[in-house]
C-alpha cells in the first residue's frame, strides 16, 4: 500500500478574478521507503504540494490520504498530532533554534510530544551520531557550518521515527559538495532506516539521487521519470527491511 | 592521435609489452565502458611508433604462455610525448544527435518535439542516477581519480539537462522562426558571361 496518496489534489488561493490555482488535480503517489524528487519551475506548485501533504495547509479540494488516513477529515490537535509522529520536516534554511544546542534542537519535537527529557536527549544524541555529528552535541547552529546545520535538521525530522520526511530545498542554500553529502545522507535514509521522502528540489543534480522524479508546471503533473529498479522489487525490499526494524 | 599519445606515456612510466599497454591504459581511462581500444589497434599503433622511432623492442618476456615483446620509449618517443602533454586538446565539436532530431521532429511533424524533450530528459536522468550511485560507492581515499573522472559525467548531465530546460521553455518560439536553412547558391557550373 502507498504511504502517501494524493487525490485530485487542489489549492486555490484567493477568490473570483484574483484566484490563483497552485495545484491542480494532482494525483501521485509515495511508496514505503521510496525516495521521491518533485521538480519544476518555480512557481509550479512545488512548495504548496509539499504543504498540504505535511499538514501545514488545508486542500481547496481533493484529498491526502498519509498511511490511510484522510487529512482532511482530521481536526487540527490530531493533525498536529499526526504531523509531529508520521512526519519529519526538513527546510532550506534548517529552522533550528538558535538559542538551543544541536542535542536540544534534535530533542524539541519528542520533548514537545510529552516524552521525558532523558529519553528525547538519549534518542537526540543516538541520531545525531548517525548523521556523523557525535562530536557536535553542545554545539549551537551557529556554531555549525551550513551542511552540519542541515543534518542536526534530517536527525531533528527523524527522532520521532516517522515514516516519512518532506524536505523543501534541502540544498538550496549549500554549496556543491555540502549539497551532495545532503542528498547522500537522504539516499541512505531511504535505503537504510526504510524511509519515504518527497523532496523537492530545482537542481539535478539532487534529483538524480532520488527513485522517481515527478514533474510539476502550472500546478499540474506532467511527467513522471522512475530512476532505479522496479517499483515492486524496490518496495518488497524495504518491506523486508522495515520488518526487520 | 590520442591513443598514441597515451601509449607513449604508459611506456614512459616503463616498459611494458603490448597486452599490459592495453590493459594498463583502459584502467587510466576508467574503464572499457568509457573508451574502449581494441588489441589489434594496440598493436598497429605500436608498430607504427617503432617505424617513427619513438618506442623500440626492448626484449621478449618468456613467461608461461606465447612470448610478448617488450617495448620501451625512446628519447625522440620522450620529446614527443612532453609537445603532447603540454598542448592543450581540440575544443569539441558542435555534433549533436539530440539537437538534429528536435530540428527534424520540429520540421517534419512527425514527433511531438516535447515529447522528443521528455524521451531525452527521462534518459538523461536515468543515466545520472546510475553515475551518482557509481559515485557514493567509490571511496575517495583510494578511487579520486575515478571520483573526478564521474564528476565531470556529473557535471556534463548536469548541464545538458538544463540545456532541454531552457530549450523547453523557449520552443514556442523556435517553433514560429523559420529553421536553419542553406544558403541559395546558383546551382551546376558556372554560368560562361557572354563577351
Amino acid at each position: 500500500m502507498s504511504l502517501v496518496q494524493t487525490e485530485n489534489l487542489t489549492k486555490v488561493y484567493g477568490k473570483g478574478d484574483t484566484a490563483v490555482t497552485a495545484l491542480d488535480h494532482v494525483n501521485l503517489t509515495v511508496n514505503p521507503g521510496e525516495f521521491v524528487a518533485v521538480m519544476g519551475p518555480s512557481g509550479c506548485g512545488k512548495s504548496t504540494l509539499l504543504h498540504l501533504i505535511g499538514g501545514l495547509d488545508r486542500a481547496t479540494e481533493g484529498r491526502v490520504l498519509l498511511g490511510g488516513h484522510d487529512l482532511s477529515r482530521l481536526d487540527d490537535v490530531k493533525l498536529t498530532e499526526l504531523r509531529r509522529r508520521q512526519i519529519g520536516f526538513v527546510f532550506q534554511f534548517y529552522n533550528l533554534i538558535p538559542v538551543l544546542d544541536a542535542v536540544e534542537n534534535v530533542a524539541l519535537p519528542l520533548v514537545l510530544d510529552g516524552v521525558k527529557q532523558n529519553t528525547a536527549r538519549a534518542k537526540a544524541t543516538a541520531w545525531l551520531q548517525k548523521m556523523g555529528l557525535g562530536d557536535r552535541l553542545a554545539n549551537r547552529p551557529d556554531h555549525l557550518s551550513g551542511g552540519q546545520q542541515q543534518r542536526v535538521a534530517i536527525a531533528r525530522a527523524l527522532v520521532a521515527e516517522p515514516a516519512l520526511v518532506l524536505a523543501d530545498e534541502p540544498t538550496g542554500n549549500l554549496d556543491t559538495r555540502a549539497g551532495d553529502e545532503i542528498a547522500s545522507l537522504l539516499r541512505q535514509i531511504a535505503d537504510d532506516w526504510g524511509r519515504a521522502i518527497l523532496m523537492v528540489t530545482h537542481d539535478p543534480r539532487i534529483a538524480a539521487y532520488a527513485d522517481r522524479i515527478i514533474f510539476l508546471k502550472d500546478g499540474r503533473v506532467v511527467d513522471e521519470t522512475r530512476l532505479s529498479g522496479n517499483g515492486t522489487d524496490e518496495t518488497k525490499r524495504v518491506m523486508a527491511k522495515m520488518e526487520a526494524i | 592521435m590520442s591513443v598514441r599519445n597515451a601509449l607513449l606515456g604508459l611506456l614512459a612510466q616503463r616498459p611494458r609489452h603490448g597486452y599490459d599497454l592495453r590493459a594498463a591504459f583502459q584502467a587510466v581511462v576508467g574503464g572499457e565502458e568509457n573508451w574502449d581500444v581494441k588489441p589489434a589497434q594496440v598493436y598497429t599503433t605500436l608498430a607504427r611508433l617503432e617505424e617513427s622511432g619513438l618506442v623500440q623492442e626492448e626484449g621478449i618476456d618468456q613467461g608461461s604462455g606465447p612470448e610478448k615483446r617488450i617495448y620501451a620509449i625512446t628519447p625522440a618517443g620522450r620529446t614527443e610525448l612532453r609537445a603532447w602533454l603540454t598542448s592543450s586538446i581540440e575544443r569539441y565539436d558542435q555534433r549533436d544527435e539530440f539537437f538534429l532530431k528536435l530540428m527534424l521532429a520540429l520540421s517534419t511533424g512527425e514527433a511531438d518535439p516535447s515529447k522528443v524533450i521528455q524521451t531525452q530528459r527521462t534518459a538523461l536522468y536515468q543515466e545520472l542516477h546510475a553515475i551518482t550511485a557509481q559515485r557514493q560507492r567509490a571511496d575517495p581515499k583510494t578511487e579520486l581519480a575515478q571520483i573526478l573522472l564521474l564528476d565531470k559525467a556529473v557535471m556534463h548531465l548536469e548541464a545538458d539537462l538544463r540545456w532541454l530546460d531552457m530549450i523547453e521553455s523557449r520552443l514556442d518560439e523556435v517553433k514560429r522562426q523559420p529553421l536553419p536553412e542553406p544558403e541559395a547558391k546558383p546551382r551546376g557550373r558556372p554560368k560562361k558571361i557572354a563577351d
